[in-house]
């Protein structure tokens, strides 16, 4: 398995930089002609016994043209599960339902005007008998069971289907080259232009999705990101179905990917119990 | 009618009250006692309401130090509860009749992974009050279908007759029209899941 990937280096440009390696993950370095790139193997609590780790590329934002800088290894429970389409359909109406109102608004036979006094005498006249004008048989009455204001369609999607919601997403844009792990977010620039450029040249979806794992970023791609609308920077604890499917690409550094593996990973193989019953809004 | 003189005012309790006493007549050992309350000890009734006193600010002033990892926090660890599954200890046999997945299992065309307990994913749903029963394989991965093949040929030699199956392949999981969890637990045991 190593050779081959060694085999694929060799035949790439990789830029000579050395990378730094974390602290629970041994590197296996291999020297081509030269240059030194680290593939990090990482050591998991709960490691993959059959499915293969997937491997992906660090890639770098210092320079318009991209440069690999790296390999990293992705556990296959988060970034490559099987693709649950309705999984992320569920998700993605229960994140557009669960803040909407409705703020349709119908009067009921009480709330017309008019309508309080019986229009004509019970027995007599031969005509159908009623209470009122505006009652819901009436032209101009009330509306029986319309839409009363302020209706809200809050609902809690079981926490199951959350989780494997972002997992699946994450290996569906994995799947499809849509996710870039970036070593870092550091710009040369602040010019929005340059970003521009860089998601030009690397075919990079029109609409990219950067996951920082620090809620504060570098300057220089705050500033370059801020004239940009479809360029947007989120914290690890902002990741959601929603945005990732909006956005056409997904940036990680590998920071970010490392963060959403452990905690993802811990919530697959915790004890679930207590947020899978039933949601209740007086909870502290 | 017996007056009682019942204020707030620090004043008054200069002049009337007492010190280091609380409620049910015990001494607050943690509050600074002056000489003239231990002379007075017994003779206090809380019970009317006339004669208790009011509960003042007890200060607490207990010598204390704080330690960062004592050697105790070994004690207080296992007292807590599990955040993740905990490693299980290898034996060669368990009282329990559990029998841990084999490395052999690696070898097989597909997997069957064991659940966050390390059990055996085979389930049965009984529905229909009981006139429909069927058991589900889940967390199956690599050829899905050779595996069902492999199923119903080992099912339909031991229980003599076809054995329906459905292969849902998006959810990963193999469902068989019958109560065949038992003969497929062997099944999966053999095979070193």
């Amino acid at each position: 398995m190593a050779s081959i990937l060694i085999n694929a280096i060799k035949r790439l440009h990789v830029s000579p930089q050395i990378r730094l390696c974390s602290l629970n993950s041994a590197a296996v370095t291999t020297t081509t002609a030269n240059k030194t790139i680290n593939i990090l193997k990482k050591e998991w609590e709960f490691p993959p016994l059959y499915t293969k780790p997937r491997e992906v590329w660090i890639e770098n934002l210092d320079s318009v043209e991209e440069k690999k800088l790296g390999l990293i290894e992705l556990h296959p429970m988060v970034y490559a599960a099987p693709p649950r389409i309705d999984i992320i359909h569920s998700n993605v109406i229960w994140q557009r339902k669960y803040r909407w109102v409705s703020w349709a608004h119908t009067k009921t036979r009480a709330e017309v005007r008019g309508g309080g006094k019986k229009p004509w005498p019970q027995k007599g006249l031969g005509r159908a008998r009623h209470g009122s004008i505006r009652s819901p048989l009436f032209r101009g009455g009330g509306v029986a069971h319309g839409p009363r204001s302020g209706k809200s369609h809050f609902f809690m999607l079981p926490f199951h289907l959350r989780l494997h919601g972002l997992t699946t997403t994450l290996s569906a844009k994995l799947a499809q080259d849509d996710l870039h792990i970036v070593k870092d977010l550091e710009l040369p620039t602040d010019e929005s232009q340059y970003l521009v450029d860089l998601i030009e040249n690397r075919n990079w979806g029109p609409s990219v999705l950067i996951i920082d794992d620090t809620d504060y970023a570098p300057r220089n791609i705050t500033a370059a990101t801020d004239n940009l609308l479809h360029v947007n920077i989120m914290p690890v604890y902002g990741l959601n179905v929603y945005s990732m499917l909006k956005h056409d690409t997904l940036v990680l550094t590998q920071a970010a990917a490392e963060k959403i593996e452990e905690k993802l990973l811990y919530h697959l193989h915790s004890d679930n119990r207590e947020r899978m019953k039933k949601f209740k809004i007086d909870q502290v | 009618m017996a007056t009682v003189l019942r204020t707030h005012s620090a004043f008054a309790r200069l002049l009337f009250g007492k010190n280091g006493r609380i409620l049910n007549n015990s001494l607050d050992l943690g509050a600074k006692l002056l000489p003239e309350s231990q002379l007075a000890l017994s003779s206090k009734h809380y019970s009317s309401y006339g004669k208790s006193p009011f509960v003042r600010k007890i200060k607490e002033q207990y010598n204390y130090e704080i330690e960062k990892n004592p050697p105790e926090w070994e004690y207080v660890k296992r007292l807590l509860p599990f955040t993740t599954i905990p490693k299980i200890i290898p034996k060669d046999s368990y009282p329990s009749g559990w029998v841990p997945p084999k490395e052999e299992a690696l070898n097989h065309p597909y997997f069957l992974s064991r659940t966050k307990n390390a059990e055996l994913p085979i389930y049965l749903k009984i529905t229909y009050r009981g006139m429909r029963k069927i058991s589900i394989i889940r967390k199956i991965e690599g050829d899905i279908w050779l595996l069902n093949d492999e199923i119903k040929q080992y099912l339909k030699q031991k229980n003599k007759r076809y054995v329906e199956t459905r292969v849902h392949e998006v959810a990963r999981l193999i469902e068989t029209k019958g109560d065949y969890v038992n003969d497929l637990r062997e099944w999966a045991l053999s095979k070193g899941f």
